[in-house]
C-alpha cells in the first residue's frame, strides 16, 4: 500500500463513517425489465456495435408515472440470427413495469442508438425520436397508447447517417419543438476500415479513421413537418464527430443554446443568435478543448449549476487517460475545467465515460454527478494492464465546499459493479420524491436502480405544461428561493449519452420544508412567480393558468 | 646556531589567495557558460518549439480545410456549398491566431521574405475562398467547385508544403542548437576536470608545505624545551652544590671557630677570677652569646643542607625534619613509612627532600590545614612520597600557576626521571605524589 492509497483509504473510511443518507437497490428484475442490448456484433467489429445504446424516462401515457424506453440495435444485414427491437415499459404504478412494445407499435427493427422524447405536435402526448445508424425514426404518439412512424410524413426520411444523441428544443421560440440530431462519422459497412490494436486482430477504430459528419437541425414547421435548417442556421460542420448534446442558455438571453461534445474534434458551443442562426463560441469560452489545448474524445454531456452560482456548468465524459471535463461557468463568461484541479479528474482519468448527468441524488440542495463508464473494446485488458472493458460507474456526491466524492462503492445495490456502461438517465419512477437511475450497457442488460432515501431531506418537484410555449415546456427554467438559498433547473431534452431523463424538475432543499419563491421563465418569454410552496410534493404548473399541487410526488 | 625560522604564513596566504582566485575565475567561467546555455535554450530551442507548435496548428487547420474542400467536392451532402462558410470562418479565425503567434515566435534566423511569402499565400487563399463562396452564393456551384479543384486545393497544398519546410528548418535549427548545447556541456565538463586538477594540485602543495613547516616548528620547540630542561637541571644542581658547600663551611669553619671561642672563654672563666668578679659575669654572658651563635650557625647549616641527609640518608633526614616542621608550624604530621627504602644516592635524596620541604612549606602557607600526612613508600623499583592535607586545596587545579616552587618540584621530578602529580583527595585539600624510579645507578653504593 502506498502512502497515497493509505491516505485515500483513510479518507474513504472517514466518508464511510458519515452516512450517505440514501442507498441504491437494483430493482431491474423485480420491476420486470428483462432487456438485453443487441449490438449485432458478429466478429467484424463494425464501429457502431460498441457505441450503443441509450435509454429514457418518459411519461408516454400521461398518467403521471415515468415509463421507460430502452433503445436497441439489431443484427447486421446478412448476419441475421434473431429479431431485436427497442423496448417500451409502461409503469404499473406499483414498482413494476409491463413491456408494451408490441401493443404500442414500436417493435420495429432498426439499428437504434439514441432517443429524444418530446411532444413535437403539441397534442399533449410525448412523441419519440430514435436516432439510428442508417435512417432515424420519428414515432408520433396517438394518445391511445400507440405510436405511428411518421418519419417520411414529417420530412425526415432519406437522411441516412450514423446518428447518435438527439434532443428536442424550440430554438426559434415559435412554440413548436425543433429537433437536433448529432451525427458521429461517415460510416457504413462498405466504408468500414481495418483498425488493429495488436497488429493482427481487428479492433474498433477510433474516429480518426473516418470522416466527420455534420449534426442536423430540423425546424418544426408546426404542421407536423420539418425542414432541414442545418446549413441556414450555421450548425453545419462537416468536421464534427458528435456524440453528445445538451441544451443551456449560456448567455442567459432566453434563447436556448447547444453544447455538442465531439470525439477527437473540438467541442462546439452553438450560441443561439435569436435570428435563426447559431454561432460557435466554444473556443472563445474555453470548452472546445482540454486545459492543455487538446481536442478530447467527448462522449456524454450535461449542464447543471453544481455550485449554485446561478451560472451553468458543463460536464463532458471523455476517453480513458483524458479525465472528464468539468467546465465550471464563471461570471466572465468563460468556463474553467475543474477536473484537473479536483479529485474528479484523478478518479475519472482511468475510466472511459459515456452517460453522465447532474442530479441531486440525496436532495441536499447540491447537484451530484453520475457517470457511467465502459471501454469500447473487449480486448483492451490484453493490451493495457490498467484498463478493463467493464468499468465501475462513478457517483460523485457533491459535498459543497469539500468538493465531489465518489461514493459509488458505498451506495449498494451492486451499483459499483463494473459494467460496459453507455446510456444513463434519471427519473422518479416510484414517485417517492427522489431520483432513480436507469443505465444501459453495450451488448448487455439495462439496470434500474431505485433510490432509497434514509435522510430527512426534503424535495420539491415541478412538472411544467406549456400552452403558448411548447407543451413539454422544454427550455423553461425554474428558479427557486428557499431560506436564503437559490437554485435553478432547466426542463431539458437530450443530455447524457444517447439518453433522456424525465422532464419534471426536482430540487433538493436539505432540511428546509418550504420554498419561499418560484420563478418560472417559459420558452415563450413569459415569466411566472409563485410564493410559499410546501416541499414534499409535485406541483403541476401550466403556462398562464397557475399551479396545481399534487397530493404527493 | 640554527638559522632563525621563517614564518610560513606568507606562503600559506599566497596558496589560499591562489585557490580563491581559481574558484572565482572558474565560477565566472561556469556562469558565463550557463548564461550561454540559457540564451541558446530560450532564444533558440524554446522559441523554436513554440514556433513549431504554431506551425503544427497551422498544418492542422490546413488539413481541416483540405478535408472540408474534399467534402465540398464529394457532393454527398444535401446542402449548398455556402453551408461550409461557417466552418471555413472558424478555421480562418484559428489560422489567423496561429499565424499571429507564429510570426512572434519565428526564429530570428528566418528570412523575412519567407515569412512574408507564407502570409501572402494564406491571404491569397482566403481571397480565393471568398471568391469561391461568392460564386456559390450566386448559384454557380460548378464554378465554385472548379475554383476549389483548380485553385484552392493547389494553394492549400502549396501552403502546406511551405509550412512543412518551415517545420523542417525549425527542426534543423533545433538540432544545431542541441549540438551547440552538447558542445558547451562537453567543454564545461573538460574544464571542470582541469579546474579540479588545478585546485587539487594547489591544495596538495599547500598541505605539503604546511606539514613541512609544522614539523620544523615542532623540532625547534623540542630543542628549546630540552635546552630549558638542561638549564634548569644545571641551575638546581649548582644551587644544591652551593647550599651544601655553604652549609659545610658554616658547620666546619664557623662552627669550629665558635666552638674554639667558646672553649677559650670557658677556660678564661675558670682561670681564677673571683667568684664575685663582674668580669666573670660578663665572660659568662659572652660565652652564652657565642654558644647561641654556634647553635644558630649549626641550625642554619642544617637548614641549607641537612647533614643528616649525607650522614644518615633520606629516611633519617625525614625523621629529623618532620618533628622540626611540627614544632615550627604547629601542624601535626602523621608520618607513615612502608617498605624498606634502599639507601639512595645523595643526589636522589636531596631532591626528594627538597620536594617534601617545598610541599610542606606550601601546605603550611596555603592549606590552612592543621594536620598533614606524609607517606614514604619504597619498593625495590620505585620510591613514592605522598604529602597530603585536607585543607582548602589548590584553587583551580592548575598547580603550574602557583609560582616557582611547583615548577621547581616538577624540574626535580624530571631530574630524577620520575613524575609528580597534584591531586585532590576525596576529603578535599591537596595530595602531592612523587614517584621516583630506583635504578641501579640511583642506589647508594653502586
Amino acid at each position: 500500500m502506498t502512502r497515497r492509497e493509505f491516505l485515500f483509504g483513510g479518507a474513504a473510511w472517514l466518508r464511510a463513517a458519515a452516512p450517505l443518507g440514501f442507498s441504491f437497490t437494483d430493482v431491474t428484475a423485480q420491476a420486470g425489465i428483462r432487456f438485453v442490448h443487441n449490438s449485432g456484433a458478429f466478429g467484424r467489429k463494425y464501429l457502431p456495435e460498441t457505441l450503443g445504446s441509450g435509454c429514457a424516462f418518459l411519461d408516454y401515457d400521461n398518467d403521471g408515472w415515468q415509463d421507460i424506453l430502452l433503445v436497441n440495435g439489431m443484427d447486421w444485414p446478412g448476419h441475421k440470427r434473431r429479431r431485436t427491437t427497442l423496448r417500451l415499459y409502461r409503469n404499473n404504478r406499483d414498482g413494476t413495469f409491463t413491456d408494451v412494445t408490441r401493443q404500442a407499435g414500436l417493435d420495429v427493427e432498426m439499428y437504434g442508438m439514441g432517443v429524444a422524447a418530446g411532444d413535437f405536435n403539441n397534442d399533449g402526448f410525448t412523441d419519440i425520436f430514435i436516432s439510428c445508424v442508417g435512417q432515424s425514426r420519428l414515432f408520433q404518439n396517438t394518445g391511445k397508447g400507440t405510436f405511428v412512424d411518421v418519419t417520411r410524413k414529417a420530412g425526415l426520411a432519406g437522411r441516412e447517417g450514423f446518428s447518435s444523441s438527439a434532443l428536442w428544443f424550440d430554438y426559434d421560440r415559435d412554440g413548436y419543438l425543433d429537433l437536433f440530431v448529432c451525427n458521429y462519422v461517415k460510416w457504413s459497412p462498405e466504408l468500414d476500415v481495418f483498425c488493429s490494436m495488436d497488429g493482427k486482430n481487428k479492433s474498433y477504430c477510433t474516429p480518426e479513421a473516418y470522416r466527420g459528419a455534420t449534426c442536423w437541425l430540423f425546424r418544426n414547421r408546426g404542421d407536423g413537418t420539418f425542414e432541414d435548417v442545418t446549413a441556414r442556421s450555421g450548425i453545419f460542420d462537416s468536421s464534427s464527430k458528435s456524440l453528445g448534446v445538451a441544451m443551456l442558455d449560456d448567455d442567459d438571453n432566453g434563447w436556448v443554446d447547444l453544447f455538442v461534445a465531439n470525439d477527437t474534434q473540438p467541442n462546439k458551443l452553438y450560441r443561439n443568435n435569436g435570428d435563426g442562426t447559431f454561432q460557435d463560441v466554444a473556443v472563445r469560452v474555453g470548452v472546445a478543448f482540454s486545459e492543455d489545448g487538446k481536442a478530447r474524445a467527448g462522449m456524454g454531456v450535461d449542464v447543471g449549476d453544481y455550485d449554485n452560482s446561478g451560472l451553468p456548468s458543463l460536464v463532458v465524459t471523455n476517453f480513458d487517460n483524458e479525465m472528464l471535463g468539468l467546465y465550471r461557468g464563471t461570471r466572465r463568461g468563460i468556463y474553467i475545467d475543474q477536473a484537473p484541479r479536483t479529485n474528479v479528474g484523478r478518479i475519472t482519468r482511468r475510466s472511459l465515460g459515456f452517460g453522465c448527468f447532474f442530479f441531486d441524488v440525496d436532495l441536499d440542495g447540491f447537484l451530484d454527478l453520475l457517470v457511467v463508464n465502459g471501454h469500447i473494446d473487449e480486448g483492451i485488458r490484453a493490451l493495457r494492464r490498467d484498463v478493463t472493458y467493464a468499468q465501475a460507474p462513478h457517483l460523485f456526491l457533491n459535498r459543497a465546499k469539500e468538493g465531489f466524492q465518489d461514493v459509488a462503492p458505498e451506495v449498494g445495490g451492486g451499483f459499483a459493479q463494473p459494467k460496459v456502461g453507455r446510456g444513463a438517465a434519471f427519473g422518479d419512477f416510484d414517485r417517492d420524491g427522489d431520483l432513480d437511475v436507469l443505465i444501459t450497457t453495450n451488448n448487455g442488460p439495462a439496470y434500474l436502480y431505485r433510490n432509497d432515501r434514509h435522510n430527512a431531506n426534503h424535495g420539491i418537484r415541478f412538472q411544467l405544461v406549456g400552452t403558448k410555449s411548447n407543451r413539454d415546456a422544454i427550455g423553461a427554467t425554474v428558479r427557486i428561493e428557499y431560506g436564503g438559498e437559490t437554485s435553478w433547473r432547466m426542463v431539458k431534452s437530450g443530455s447524457s449519452y444517447l439518453s433522456q431523463s424525465e422532464l419534471p424538475v426536482t430540487f433538493g432543499l436539505g432540511r428546509r420544508d418550504r420554498v419561499d419563491r418560484v420563478l418560472i421563465r417559459w420558452p415563450s418569454g413569459r415569466t411566472e412567480e409563485y410564493k410559499n410552496l410546501r416541499a414534499g410534493r409535485t406541483y403541476v404548473c401550466t403556462e398562464g393558468r397557475g399551479v396545481r399541487a399534487l397530493d404527493g410526488f | 646556531m640554527r638559522k632563525s625560522l621563517a614564518s610560513p604564513t606568507g606562503r600559506l596566504l599566497a596558496g589560499l589567495a591562489f585557490t580563491l582566485a581559481a574558484v572565482a575565475v572558474f565560477s565566472w567561467y561556469a556562469l558565463r557558460q550557463i548564461a550561454g546555455l540559457r540564451d541558446l535554450q530560450t532564444q533558440t530551442v524554446d522559441r523554436n518549439r513554440r514556433d513549431s507548435l504554431q506551425l503544427l496548428r497551422i498544418q492542422n487547420d490546413l488539413n481541416a480545410l483540405a478535408l472540408a474542400m474534399r467534402d465540398m467536392l464529394d457532393n454527398t451532402e444535401p446542402y449548398p456549398l455556402v453551408a461550409w462558410k461557417a466552418q471555413f470562418e472558424r478555421i480562418r479565425i484559428d489560422l489567423e491566431d496561429a499565424l499571429r503567434l507564429e510570426a512572434r515566435f519565428a526564429p530570428a534566423s528566418r528570412e523575412p521574405e519567407r515569412q512574408q511569402y507564407l502570409a501572402n499565400s494564406i491571404a491569397q487563399f482566403w481571397r480565393s475562398a471568398d471568391e469561391m463562396f461568392a460564386l456559390a452564393a450566386r448559384g454557380d456551384t460548378e464554378g465554385a467547385r472548379r475554383l476549389i479543384r483548380n485553385s484552392l486545393q493547389a494553394q492549400q497544398a502549396a501552403i502546406t508544403t511551405t509550412v512543412a519546410r518551415l517545420l523542417v528548418s525549425n527542426n534543423e535549427a533545433e538540432e544545431q542548437a542541441a549540438a551547440q548545447i552538447q558542445a558547451i556541456y562537453r567543454r564545461v565538463e573538460r574544464d571542470i576536470y582541469l579546474f579540479l586538477a588545478a585546485i587539487l594540485a594547489a591544495v596538495t602543495l599547500t598541505s605539503l608545505y604546511l606539514i613541512y613547516s609544522n614539523r620544523r616548528v615542532f623540532e625547534r620547540l623540542e630543542t628549546l624545551s630540552a635546552q630549558r630542561s638542561d638549564l634548569s637541571r644545571k641551575l638546581i644542581t649548582v644551587q644544591e652544590q652551593v647550599l651544601r658547600s655553604v652549609s659545610r663551611e658554616l658547620h666546619d669553619e664557623f662552627g669550629q671557630i665558635l666552638t674554639a671561642v667558646g672553649a677559650l672563654l670557658r677556660r678564661a672563666e675558670m682561670r681564677g677570677l673571683p667568684t664575685d668578679s663582674p668580669l666573670k659575669e660578663q665572660l659568662h654572658e659572652v660565652r652564652e652569646v657565642v654558644q647561641s651563635a654556634l647553635d644558630k650557625t649549626r641550625s642554619l647549616s642544617q637548614m641549607l643542607h641537612p647533614t643528616v641527609l649525607d650522614d644518615g640518608g633520606l629516611e633519617k633526614a625525614l625523621d629529623w625534619y618532620l618533628p622540626l616542621f611540627e614544632k615550627q608550624t604547629g601542624i601535626r604530621v602523621r608520618y607513615e613509612k612502608k617498605g624498606v627504602c634502599p639507601a639512595v644516592d645523595d643526589r636522589v635524596g636531596i631532591h626528594v627532600y627538597r620536594v617534601l620541604q617545598e610541599a610542606l612549606n606550601n601546605l603550611a602557607r596555603h592549606s590552612r590545614a592543621s594536620e598533614a600526612w606524609v607517606r614514604l613508600h619504597c619498593s625495590p623499583e620505585q620510591l613514592t612520597l605522598e604529602v597530603e592535607d585536607h585543607g582548602v586545596g589548590m584553587p583551580d587545579g592548575a598547580p603550574t600557576r602557583r609560582g616557582i616552587g611547583l615548577v621547581a618540584m616538577r624540574e626535580r621530578a624530571e631530574l630524577l626521571h620520575g613524575a609528580i602529580e597534584f591531586a585532590r583527595p576525596p576529603e578535599g585539600g591537596t595530595l602531592v605524589r612523587l614517584r621516583v624510579p630506583l635504578t641501579e645507578g640511583s642506589r647508594n653504593g653502586n
